[in-house]
């Protein structure tokens, strides 16, 4: 089904993730830059905002891009219950928008990282992780903000409704403090909005959808929203 | 500065004195880093064309054909002045800098790599100014789009002074879709966008080409400040207007700005070229026409369009909100010539303001040999004790500090990550490359020409390790003041050591670059950099060849020493880390054995009978089979009292830096082969032990703990940065 994926300028992970969506049966991406506005986003049975640095991280990572018109057709989107999917500098622009709770600081080292890690899958609610059930999953991460943090409230929210979606872990599945590789609040990787149909998560599946890459891990979760784009 | 041979020159050719802003003009063009004065003259030693160089060096970038319609781009830079006043903006615009030369020429940009050299971190400032590059260099890497695959750092008091940041750009394009740096049609429009100029990095390439005073802070003002935003902005631009070949000429300004950008093109297309600085996007109000023509502002770039397409040109930039301006035309005249409100600020004849300098004359001398005593060599106390010392010391141990903050995977092509023999990458059409950079200072101060071309061949066992056979070169030169005899022999006797190694192996040299003066004059004592021939090697795997990593893997697999040792510890970083410097004949460069292992090992990968291999350099024989265990699940046992050679002692046998030399891992089944195949090209093997599952390091009469090996290995220049 039709996939918009969204440019804004700075965003650099577009063309991975359309060779990846393109890939899969039913996926249908295309193009949406900044500079055209909400208007091509009718067409759209979802919606992907690709990693980067929009707006070169300027001010806050994903502030400027989330006050940008193409945003309001964005929230339409997810009003009408469509699938929308934000990674990395993605899951930055969804948090400022403020169509998923909290916010992503700097990570605790104060430097950029970039490393494989171990993801579990955490509740089984959203159409993102079907078929997921506390899998451990190997996808890499390159982020300088990805440190999650929240109010004691929200967080308290995001457990009890099911909402944190992947957890950083060790090989054992085990969200220790060890491999917490940016300080983010309960380990969390990854959550999803209260419908369930927006998610915000920073590692990168794209990168973990091949073999030769090293791993395709990630492809189940980018299968799953190909095919949440199919449902009515 | 112009010497005043030179401004002689030019005022004798051009019949008058040079006006204010054509003395600008010649300054940064003919500086060292524009003009090659001293180097040039040196570069027919290189082995330059071969049946897969589709353009070699002299334009952005180098082109590679890989067969099926795919080439490879590569450029590779020095941006070591800047970085030592401003390691931030100096690192990051180094990039920014090398991935325009690779843009120029039509490519899209698949990979970075670095490779840096400090003073030891336990100076303060030597690890402000590594934390400081590596973060330029990350936030610009990061920013554009492109995965870091490689690299280097390594660390010599000779750096503290003069660090060196070079890097290298890899593209990709069709050979349909190249663009040249050529201004050929008169009439055509001179346009310029990316971003505005500004005051930043004036005349840089005239301060990159003297040596460093004690008061290198009065420099900071050359520093460019780079803005990859731009320069994102600037690679969407570019993929469009080549998609819709809209551009008769491509060039990035970069050293020299747009006095070298648009005169290289006028002197390649043998034109003329009509600037009016009126017309160019400026951030800064009063700049007058010779700040203009010099600037050096990043993420610039200067397209020759047909003015027919002139609109369709603008339509594109206006679109991404890029800076732009029609600044000019080319023309028949053979004059670059730049108007500033109707008046004519300057009018040089191309063939002078390019390469029409004087040559400078340059004086080699015989350089000191030392010998090949070993007098100095005494065993270590306590063998387990002194392995865990070297995997802890600075150029030894774990890099990931530095490349954990590189983005290695943005684009989705990384086949291996960093921390391998050598970064892979898959291109179109389903072909791997790898990429490797190595440069052995030790070596080449003792020796700069052997130096030189054991470094090149270790960076093709880096290569070879991992199954990939060795096609294009490309190198940054480093070295010292061109001007003392002893700094130019130097780099004289490296180009000759590179030279000899490309013809004897047959591999081009497509790209390439060369950073004179760095030196520093500290407190009246000149202090130069050891000579750093930095030699990058890309490799292609062929069809059926998958990269082999240097983890062990298999337990009761056999190890093997592929190769012959001798007792070649000058030099080495055994040497330096037991008596705190080198000195004698370094070990030799063998062209001959090493070619004979390269096709026997490359043989060995397309029977797939290695589970592992790893390159023996740096450190010998026991840092090799130390690296193979580092980041697997399995340890060694091993016996290195005797192995074949004039290596005798086990001190020898275990740090001797002889090249021509692999570890393989072979299981039980695929030794038979592997013999065979080792006896069939004359090479000698010697099974050293075996894998096991113990996680231990035995070396018979000594042996370590994996967790403590690990241990000490990361945190080698993590305990400075911390």
């Amino acid at each position: 089904m039709a996939i918009a994926v969204i440019r804004f300028p700075g965003t650099n992970n577009e063309k991975d993730v359309m060779r990846v969506l393109a890939s899969i049966p039913g996926g249908d991406p295309y193009l949406v830059p900044n500079y055209d506005g909400p208007g091509p986003l009718a067409r759209a049975d979802g919606v992907f905002i690709p990693g980067g640095f929009s707006y070169g991280d300027y001010l806050r990572a994903g502030a400027v891009a989330s006050v940008e018109a193409i945003i309001d057709g964005v929230v339409e989107i997810a009003k009408a219950g469509k699938p929308v999917i934000g990674i990395c500098n993605g899951f930055q622009i969804l948090a400022e928008a403020g169509l998923l709770p909290g916010v992503l600081l700097p990570n605790k080292s104060a430097r950029f990282v970039c490393k494989w890690i171990n993801l579990r899958t955490c509740e089984t609610k959203s159409i993102y992780t079907e078929g997921l059930d506390s899998a451990i999953l190997r996808i890499p991460i390159a982020h300088a903000e990805g440190n999650y943090y929240c109010s004691e409230e929200d967080l308290h929210m995001l457990k009890g409704e099911g909402r944190v979606s992947f957890r950083y872990c060790n090989s054992e599945g085990e969200p220790t403090q060890e491999v917490n590789p940016n300080g983010s609040l309960d380990n969390i990787a990854g959550i999803v909005n209260e419908r369930g149909n927006v998610l915000g998560m920073m590692p990168h599946p794209e990168r973990a959808s091949r073999a030769i890459l090293g791993s395709t891990d990630g492809l189940a979760i980018l299968e799953n929203f190909v095919r949440a784009t199919k449902a009515p | 500065m112009l010497t005043k041979q030179e401004l002689e020159h030019a005022t004798k050719v051009l019949g008058r004195e040079p006006t204010e802003t054509e003395l600008n003009m010649l300054d940064v063009l003919w500086s060292e880093h524009c003009s090659y004065k001293s180097s040039q003259r040196w570069f027919h030693l290189f082995k330059t064309e071969g049946e897969r160089v589709f353009l070699g060096p002299g334009e952005g970038a180098g082109l590679v054909d890989i067969g099926d319609d795919v080439l490879v781009g590569v450029a590779m830079e020095s941006h070591n002045h800047p970085s030592q006043i401003d390691p931030y903006n100096g690192a990051a615009t180094g990039v920014g800098g090398i991935i325009r030369d690779v843009i120029s020429q039509g490519c899209r940009p698949v990979g970075l790599m670095n490779c840096l050299r400090f003073g030891p971190l336990s100076k303060p400032h030597n690890a402000y100014l590594l934390e400081n590059s590596v973060h330029g260099i990350s936030q610009y890497g990061n920013s554009v789009g492109i995965p870091m695959i490689g690299g280097e750092v390594q660390f010599d008091s000779s750096y503290d002074d003069n660090c060196l940041i070079n890097v290298v750009c890899i593209g990709t394009l069709t050979p349909d879709k190249i663009v040249r740096s050529t201004a050929k049609t008169p009439g055509h429009l001179l346009i310029m966008f990316g971003s505005t100029t500004g005051r930043d990095g004036i005349a840089g390439v005239s301060f990159a080409s003297e040596s460093f005073s004690d008061e290198e802070d009065e420099n900071r003002g050359a520093v460019q400040i780079g803005d990859p935003l731009a320069k994102k902005v600037v690679l969407d631009v570019l993929e469009e207007l080549i998609e819709k070949e809209l551009l008769a000429g491509l060039q990035d300004l970069g050293g020299g700005g747009l006095t070298s950008a648009a005169g290289e093109m006028a002197s390649k297309g043998g034109t003329g070229v009509l600037i009016e600085v009126d017309n160019v996007p400026l951030r800064e109000k009063g700049m007058i026409a010779q700040e203009i023509i010099i600037s050096e502002s990043q993420e610039r770039m200067l397209a020759i369009v047909d003015p027919a397409n002139k609109e369709a040109v603008f339509e594109i930039l206006e679109k991404h909100d890029t800076p732009y301006g029609a600044i000019g035309k080319v023309t028949d005249d053979a004059f670059y010539t730049v108007m500033e409100n109707g008046e004519i600020r300057a009018r040089l004849p191309i063939n002078l303001l390019v390469e029409g300098f004087p040559v400078p004359e340059r004086i080699e001398e015989q350089l000191q040999m030392g010998s090949g005593s070993h007098a100095w060599l005494q065993e270590p106390e306590d063998h387990a004790e002194f392995l865990l010392r070297m995997l802890e010391s600075l150029n030894i141990c774990d890099r990931s500090w530095v490349y954990s903050q590189y983005d290695q995977h943005v684009q989705a092509n990384t086949i291996v990550d960093i921390g391998e023999n050598s970064g892979v990458i898959e291109f179109p059409k389903g072909k791997m490359l790898a990429f490797s950079s190595d440069c052995n200072s030790y070596w080449c101060l003792l020796d700069p020409r052997s130096g030189a071309a054991n470094s090149a061949a270790e960076s093709l066992r880096n290569l070879v390790a991992m199954g990939a056979r060795p096609i294009f070169i490309a190198d940054c030169l480093n070295f010292g003041n061109p001007e003392r005899p002893e700094s130019y022999s130097q780099f004289v006797e490296a180009v000759r050591g590179l030279g000899q190694f490309s013809h004897d192996f047959d591999i081009p040299v497509v790209g390439g670059n060369v950073s004179l003066y760095n030196e520093a004059v500290v407190e009246g004592e000149h202090k130069r950099i050891n000579p750093t021939p930095q030699i990058m090697i890309g490799g292609i795997f062929e069809q059926g060849i998958a990269p082999v990593r240097r983890n062990l893997t298999t337990p009761l697999a056999n190890i093997f020493l592929v190769g012959t040792t001798h007792r070649e510890l000058n030099g080495s970083e055994f040497q330096r880390l037991t008596i705190d410097k080198v000195k004698g004949i370094p070990p030799i460069y063998q062209p001959q054995v090493e070619a004979k292992v390269m096709g026997a090992m490359l043989e060995a990968h397309k029977r797939r009978i290695m589970r592992s291999c790893n390159n023996i350099g740096r450190g010998g024989l026991a840092i090799a089979l130390m690296k193979m265990i580092m980041n697997s699940e399995v340890g060694f046992t091993i016996n290195a009292d005797e192995i074949p050679g004039t290596s005798k002692t086990l001190t020898e046998n275990l740090y001797s830096e002889t090249s021509a030399r692999y570890l393989a891992e072979v299981t039980e089944s695929n030794q038979p082969e592997f013999h065979e195949l080792m006896e069939e090209n004359n090479i000698p093997i010697t099974e050293l032990g075996l894998v096991v599952t113990d996680k231990v390091a035995n070396f018979g009469s000594f042996s370590i703990s994996i967790g403590k090996a690990r241990e000490v290995y990361r945190k080698g220049i993590a305990k400075f940065m911390e």
